[in-house]
This record gives structure tokens, C-alpha cells and sequence, in this order.
């Protein structure tokens, strides 16, 4: 049966990409919870959820990122 | 609303805002990963690269369930949306649902800032902390206390400012599957909910319950309901308008005359009917929430024939102007392009309905959209108060805020119209502003009852025939009569034999068919409520005869069972009263002979009969007493002959009959001529010894439909009676 290295290249170009995103989302949270701790409007229980939600995007972006490195070793492989 | 609340809420919005954004970038990151994981491309490179691929497949496997980063978080195409849900029930979560959850905290917050009450009150604010934070136990003890204390209807009355949001959150972060889709969109404000948050049933499989095409019928006002109805155009007066028709199923339509002289047109739709919830209405319950969540439902379809039939030209300007599910409703009208492509519509005003994910066809159509926050209405698509999204920038919101009724009170057409006309005084100001070219002179109206789907003609299909016109004294009439609603008694007695072939002697009919050696003789009384000739009651004296060509076949029994258009026998009229002077004088065509026209009192019960013949003082002969047991059979047809005289030809005519009735094997009336009544008929009952008689058999009909067409004359030759 035939492969084809470059429909796996775009699966890790696309997982890299993600990966570049949710690190942004990092801080965007992290944002977030500063403009409105700022504006003394932010909420008690804001700060204990948005860290770790920034702390599972920088793992998630990790996760990603290593997904994405062994898809180009994959497709590598598979040509 | 405080400056201090706006300052608080407006941050927290946009926070919320944010969060959703994103959640989104995480969901997708959670897809593409997916989507790796089950690729058949990958899966077909594996036995080139074993080692590389299974590394890949471990760190992808890793990324989608590595409870540290994205969580459980399988999603998108069949393998993956099974696994997520999978996941669901099991409880896992994703990084992104845990995120949009968070955005959902914000948006109660934001509420909560503008509603000090909601949290000021600690059974609504135990239950919005219970359910943010996915306590489900104490969630729904907390739901269950405020139901008991405050009753359903204040309960969720009082929720409703979050309501979209708390049933939302408790959706997203439960273990049933079926309500995250749900739940997702009223998080994300992508789309209207197409799922029962609470129990993920699909809220479009419930809305296809409520099918038809629509239809409109022109109707006309009471005297009441006319005088109440706006003179001059105006927001407060429209609305007025569909106070005044109410929730009846109807809709109206008015012509204005505006202030440049050109006459535009105003479609007003009410709400919901109370009643059954799926009833030929559109109006119904289940038409409002197909309205709601349906591009188009038989309630804009409905309203859609209306205008056609009003007879508006090609490109007429319209606005229209809804109320409950009859905003959801006029905003289905302005989205249909086929609809829009007729008709101009100008302006679009939804008063305390769900339309947030309804897009005019036309994007010069203006809309304004007035909610109360208290209304629940309004957020059946998922989006209320606490909305952090601005989903129609270019329409006019008037999102407002009055406590002082809760639901279902909030939610009245009365209360939105005394909130428009007393509190909101600059949004009206600014809606009838737009609504300038139709503030003018009111110069017609009509009203329209509305239906899922055209009506039935009255009485189809029996009663669909042909009809054609016959001259009476009292000017044409069409026949057959249909009798859309009658009852009727037949009454089987046993009379003297002799006194029976006595008056058939010359006729060409008879010998009487005997029972026991009696002649069977009938008397027919029925009530026509409701007829094509008006309301009649008549009664017809008959001596039961055999087919006037076989009169001695042993067949006279089955026969007398069949229908008219097979039976030979029937009974020989040798008398008729009847209490209409227009059908006396058609009797002779409708079934020979000249009728005594009399009073006729006709009362029949399940249990009881009465018959009574001439006015208490010219009284000439009674019927009445228990009809005793029945049992149920089908109404019978009915076969009359008649001749005047021997050099007369004979008639037959036939009564065709569609309905239920009642056997009565052992009647206990009694059938009593008046001594003093010198009239024919009562002569005739005596000579046949009936005064005084009881009935072998009695049937019963308190509900049919009848077909009398005129007589037709038969060949029957004369006949002279033997000795029988």
C-alpha cells in the first residue's frame, strides 16, 4: 500500500502550529487574570483556575510539540 | 444599573470573552491531534517505519490524554467524538471544556455584578457556587430547596438572568454526553442550543414534531377586539394590537398611511396559545419552540400565507412586528429569502423572544430586539443576560431589567407593553423613531386565524359531493342537503297487518314485510342541527315493504341491512311533519308528498328520547320514555318510496348516512297520539293501532352526518292488496 510522508509532514506542521498557539494562550490567560486582579474586579476563585489552566497550556504545547517532532520522524521513515 | 456594576461586569465579560477564544484554540489543537491519531495515512506508513511510527502514535496518544495538558481530549470525527464521549460519562475532561467552563463563572459573575440580588439571595447563590464548582449533589439539593421555597415557576423565574449559563456549566462538566454539544454552543455563543441542556434531548428532533405547511384564513374581529385595535401607527400601538387578538391563533395585518403618503404594511404576530401542546394552532407550544429553534416553522409559514392572501404588490414595504413566538416567528419571515425576494421588509421588532441566531435575509432590514432579563422565553436559544458575545452589532438590543414581575407575568405582552411605555422610554422613542414611515393614519385591517396546515373542508370526505341548484318556492337550493351535524331515533313497531296492507292498496308496494305476523312499521324523527338549508327537524311515518319486484323474497331482511345505494326495501311514507317552511315546500321533490308543517321537539340522551309533534295546544303525538341498553353499530342509511296517487309514478327516495349509533333491543317508550287530533297522521297511527304502542327496536343517533338528495321516480307498477 502506498504512504504518503507528506499528508504526516502536514499533521506535524499543523501540531507544531497548535503548539506555538497554545503557548500564546498561556499568556493570554495569564493576562487575564491580571487586567481583572488590576481592576480589583477578579473574582476569589480566578487566580487557583487560570494558573493552572496556563500551567496544562504549557504542557499541552510541550506534548504537541514532541507529537509533532516524531510525525516529521515518521514521515522520515515512511519515504 | 450602577456605573459601579457596569465597571465590574463589562471586564468580566470581555474576560469571558476571551476564555472562549481560547477554549476554541484548544479544542482545535485537541482536533488536529485527534485527527492525527486516527489517520489512515499514518496507520498505512506503519509497516515502513514501526519504530518511528509507534513513537508517534505514543506522543500523540500522550497529547491527547495527558491529564497535566490537554486533558481527555478526543474530539472531532466519529472515532473521536465517540471517544469523547466515552470520556464524558466516565467524567474526564478537557482542557478546553474546563476553560469555557471558567468563561461560564465569569459571565455568572458578570450577572451577578449587575444582579446583586441573585447572590445576596444564599439558596440562588448556593446553587450558582454548586454548580460552578461541578458539586452535582449539591447542586441539585440546592435546585430541589429553592423549587420547594420558592415555588418553579418564581425559581426559575429568579434564575433566569443566569439560567443559560448555569444549566450550561452543569451540562459541559456532568457525565452525560448527550448535553455538551449543547452546552458547548451556549458557551461559545456559536449557534442556538440544539440540545436540552439537562438531558441532551435533541431540540431539533422536537421541533420536526411540529409539522404542516401553514395556513391562514381570513377571520373577523369582535366589535370588541376591532375598537381596540390601533388608529394611527405607532411601536406601542402594534404592540397594543396583539394584546387586543391575544394568544387566539390569530394574526393581524394592517395598512398605514405614512406621513408621505404612502401606504406600507405591518405584519403583528402574537405568542404562544395556552392550551394543548401540539394543536392544530401553530400557535401552540410546540410551534413556539420549532419557531425558536427552526429556520422556518409552520407558525412563518403560516404567517407567510397571511400576507400573500392580504394582496400586497411585488416589493410592498413591511414591517413586522412579533411578540414571544411570534418575534422568533416574523424573524423566520425576514430570514426566508423567497419570502424577502416579494416582500421589502423594512423593519423587524421581536419583543421578549429568542432570536439571537436569526439573520434577516436582507441586510437592510433593521431589527430591534426588547428583553427583560427576568423573561426565560428569551433564552430558550441558549443566550441571556449574561451573553459576553456581541452577535448582531447592527441590531437594536434592548436588554433591560425589571424584577418587579417575575415569569410568567414578565413575560406578557401587557408588561412589555407598560415596560415600553413607562421605563424605556428612550428605546421606544428610538424604535418608533425608525418605525417613522409608518407612524400615519391606520387605513385597513385584518385579522387571520392561523393553522399548522389548510384546514379540512367541513365533513370530508362524505359530504364532498357535487351539488346542483333546484328551484323551491323559497328561491334555489343546492342538493343534496348536507347535513353536517344531526341526531336521529328510529323507532321499529310492530302494527295491524291488515290496517297496513290498507294503505299500501294501490300503491304498487307491499304486502308490509311482516314480523310475527305483524307489519313492521317505522317512525323516523330526526334533529338536522347544522345543514346546507339550515337548522330543520323532521318526522316520517313508514310501513317497511320489500323490493318492489320481488316482494315475497326471504332476502327483505339482509336487504334492510344494506346501504341505500343496494337496498330494494324500504319504508312507504304515509305521513311527514317537518318544522321548516323552506323544506316543506321542497318535500315533494325531496321524497313525494305534502308534509304537515308543525312544531317538532326532538330530545335524545344516551339513556332517553323524546318526541313531541304539534305545539302543547294543537299537540298530535308523542314519543318518549328510557331507550334502555344499547349496543353500537353504524347508523344505517335510509329508503322512503311515495306515491300521491295510483296515476302518480312512485319515488324513492334515499337518506345516505355517516356516523355512529346505538341498538336498542328493548326500548321502554311509548309512543302516544293526542285523542283530540283529528290530523291524518294521527289517524293513520290509530287505524295501524300505534297509540299507545311501545317500539320492537330503537336506533339511536346522536351524532351524524346525512346526504338527502331529491327523490327519483321509479316504474314500480300498481298493485291491489290480497288477502295476505
Amino acid at each position: 500500500m502506498p504512504t504518503d510522508p507528506t499528508a504526516i509532514t502536514a499533521r506535524a506542521e499543523a501540531l507544531h502550529s497548535d503548539a506555538r498557539q497554545l503557548a500564546a494562550c498561556a499568556d493570554r490567560l495569564r493576562h487575564v487574570e491580571t487586567t481583572l486582579a488590576a481592576g480589583g474586579v477578579a473574582p476569589p476563585w480566578l487566580r487557583e483556575a487560570v494558573n493552572a489552566y496556563l500551567t496544562a497550556c504549557t504542557t499541552a504545547a510541550a506534548d504537541l510539540d514532541k507529537a509533532a517532532a516524531r510525525l516529521w520522524h515518521y514521515a522520515e521513515g515512511a519515504r | 444599573m450602577s456605573a459601579h456594576a457596569t465597571a465590574t461586569a463589562g471586564p468580566l465579560r470581555d474576560a469571558a470573552r476571551e476564555l472562549v477564544d481560547i477554549g476554541l484554540t484548544i479544542q482545535q489543537a485537541a482536533a488536529h491531534a485527534t485527527a492525527a491519531l486516527t489517520d489512515d495515512t499514518l496507520l498505512r506508513a506503519l509497516p515502513h517505519a514501526p519504530s518511528a511510527g509507534q513513537a508517534a502514535y505514543s506522543a500523540l496518544l500522550r497529547a491527547v490524554t495527558n491529564g497535566q495538558g490537554l486533558g481527555y481530549a478526543f474530539t472531532g470525527g466519529r472515532l473521536g467524538t465517540l471517544a469523547g464521549k466515552l470520556g464524558a460519562m466516565a467524567g474526564a475532561e478537557s482542557l478546553a471544556v474546563r476553560v469555557v467552563a471558567t468563561s461560564l463563572r465569569l459571565r455568572i459573575a458578570a450577572v451577578a455584578a449587575d444582579h446583586p440580588e441573585l447572590t445576596d439571595d444564599p439558596m440562588i447563590d448556593r446553587l450558582i457556587r454548586a454548580a460552578a464548582a461541578d458539586r452535582d449533589l449539591e447542586a441539585v439539593r440546592a435546585l430541589r430547596t429553592l423549587f420547594r421555597d420558592r415555588g418553579a415557576v418564581r425559581a426559575l423565574s429568579q434564575l433566569a438572568p443566569v439560567f443559560g449559563e448555569v444549566l450550561a456549566l452543569r451540562a459541559l462538566l456532568d457525565e452525560n454526553p448527550l448535553n455538551d454539544a449543547a452546552a458547548w454552543l451556549i458557551a461559545t455563543g456559536k449557534g442556538y442550543a440544539t440540545a436540552d441542556p439537562i438531558t441532551g434531548m435533541s431540540n431539533r428532533a422536537v421541533a420536526a414534531l411540529d409539522k404542516g405547511e401553514g395556513a391562514a384564513r381570513r377571520t373577523t374581529l369582535t366589535a370588541a377586539e376591532s375598537a381596540q385595535l390601533c388608529k394611527q401607527g405607532s411601536l406601542l400601538g402594534f404592540l397594543r394590537d396583539i394584546s387586543a387578538i391575544g394568544t387566539t391563533g390569530r394574526a393581524i395585518l394592517q395598512s398605514v398611511e405614512g406621513p408621505d403618503g404612502v401606504v406600507r404594511h405591518v405584519l403583528q404576530a402574537p405568542g404562544m396559545r395556552a392550551g394543548r401542546p401540539d394543536s392544530d394552532s401553530p400557535q401552540d407550544l410546540l410551534g413556539a419552540f420549532s419557531s425558536a429553534v427552526l429556520a422556518s416553522s409552520p407558525y412563518s409559514r403560516a404567517l407567510a400565507r397571511a400576507v400573500d392572501d392580504y394582496g400586497l404588490p411585488q416589493g410592498a414595504e413591511l414591517a413586522l412586528i412579533g411578540h414571544s413566538a411570534g418575534g422568533a416567528a416574523i424573524m423566520n419571515l425576514a430570514q426566508d429569502a423567497g419570502f424577502c425576494s416579494r416582500y421589502t421588509v423594512t423593519h423587524a421588532v421581536a419583543v421578549g423572544s429568542p432570536v439571537d441566531f436569526k439573520r434577516p435575509a436582507d441586510p437592510r432590514t433593521w431589527v430591534a430586539c426588547v428583553t427583560n432579563q427576568h423573561d426565560i422565553i428569551p433564552t430558550l436559544d441558549g443566550q441571556g443576560a449574561g451573553v459576553c458575545f456581541d452577535l448582531h452589532p447592527d441590531w437594536y438590543v434592548v436588554d433591560y431589567y425589571d424584577s418587579t414581575h417575575l415569569f410568567p407575568l414578565c413575560h406578557s405582552i401587557d408588561h412589555y407593553v407598560a415596560n415600553l411605555a413607562d421605563d424605556l422610554v428612550e428605546a421606544r422613542e428610538h424604535i418608533d423613531e425608525r418605525l417613522g414611515p409608518y407612524r400615519g393614519r391606520v387605513v385597513r385591517s385584518q385579522a387571520y386565524l392561523l393553522s399548522d396546515r389548510p384546514p379540512r373542508p367541513e365533513g370530508f370526505p362524505f359530504l364532498t359531493v357535487a351539488t346542483h341548484p333546484v328551484d323551491s318556492p323559497a328561491g334555489a337550493v343546492d342538493l343534496p342537503i348536507r347535513c353536517h351535524d344531526g341526531s336521529a331515533l328510529t323507532a321499529c313497531f310492530a302494527a295491524d297487518p291488515a290496517a297496513a296492507d290498507r294503505l299500501l292498496e294501490g300503491t304498487g308496494f307491499g304486502p308490509a314485510v311482516r314480523l310475527a305476523g305483524r307489519a313492521l312499521v317505522t317512525v323516523h324523527t330526526c334533529c338536522n342541527r347544522r345543514t346546507s338549508m339550515g337548522g330543520y327537524r323532521e318526522m316520517h311515518l313508514g310501513i317497511v315493504v320489500p323490493d318492489p319486484w320481488r316482494r315475497r323474497s326471504l332476502g327483505v331482511w339482509p336487504d334492510l341491512l344494506r346501504g341505500a345505494d343496494r337496498r330494494r326495501a324500504g319504508s312507504f311514507l304515509i305521513g311527514s311533519v317537518v318544522d321548516s317552511e323552506a323544506v316543506a315546500s321542497m318535500a315533494p321533490r325531496l321524497w313525494g308528498g305534502e308534509p304537515h308543517q308543525a312544531t317538532l321537539e326532538f330530545g335524545l340522551s344516551a339513556r332517553s328520547a323524546r318526541v313531541a309533534v304539534g305545539a302543547p295546544g294543537e299537540r298530535l303525538l308523542t314519543l318518549r320514555g328510557l331507550l334502555g341498553p344499547g349496543l353500537p353499530v353504524r347508523d344505517r342509511d335510509l329508503v322512503g318510496y311515495s306515491r300521491a296517487d295510483a296515476a302518480d309514478p312512485a319515488l324513492r327516495s334515499s337518506v345516505r348516512v355517516r356516523g355512529r349509533a346505538r341498538a336498542h333491543p328493548l326500548p321502554l317508550l311509548r309512543l302516544a297520539v293526542d285523542p283530540r287530533s283529528a290530523h291524518p297522521l294521527a289517524h293513520r297511527l290509530r287505524e295501524l293501532g300505534l297509540n299507545g304502542a311501545r317500539p320492537l327496536l330503537c336506533l339511536s343517533a346522536t351524532g351524524r352526518q346525512t346526504l338527502r338528495d331529491a327523490a327519483v321516480a321509479v316504474p314500480v307498477p300498481s298493485w291491489r292488496s290480497h288477502a295476505h
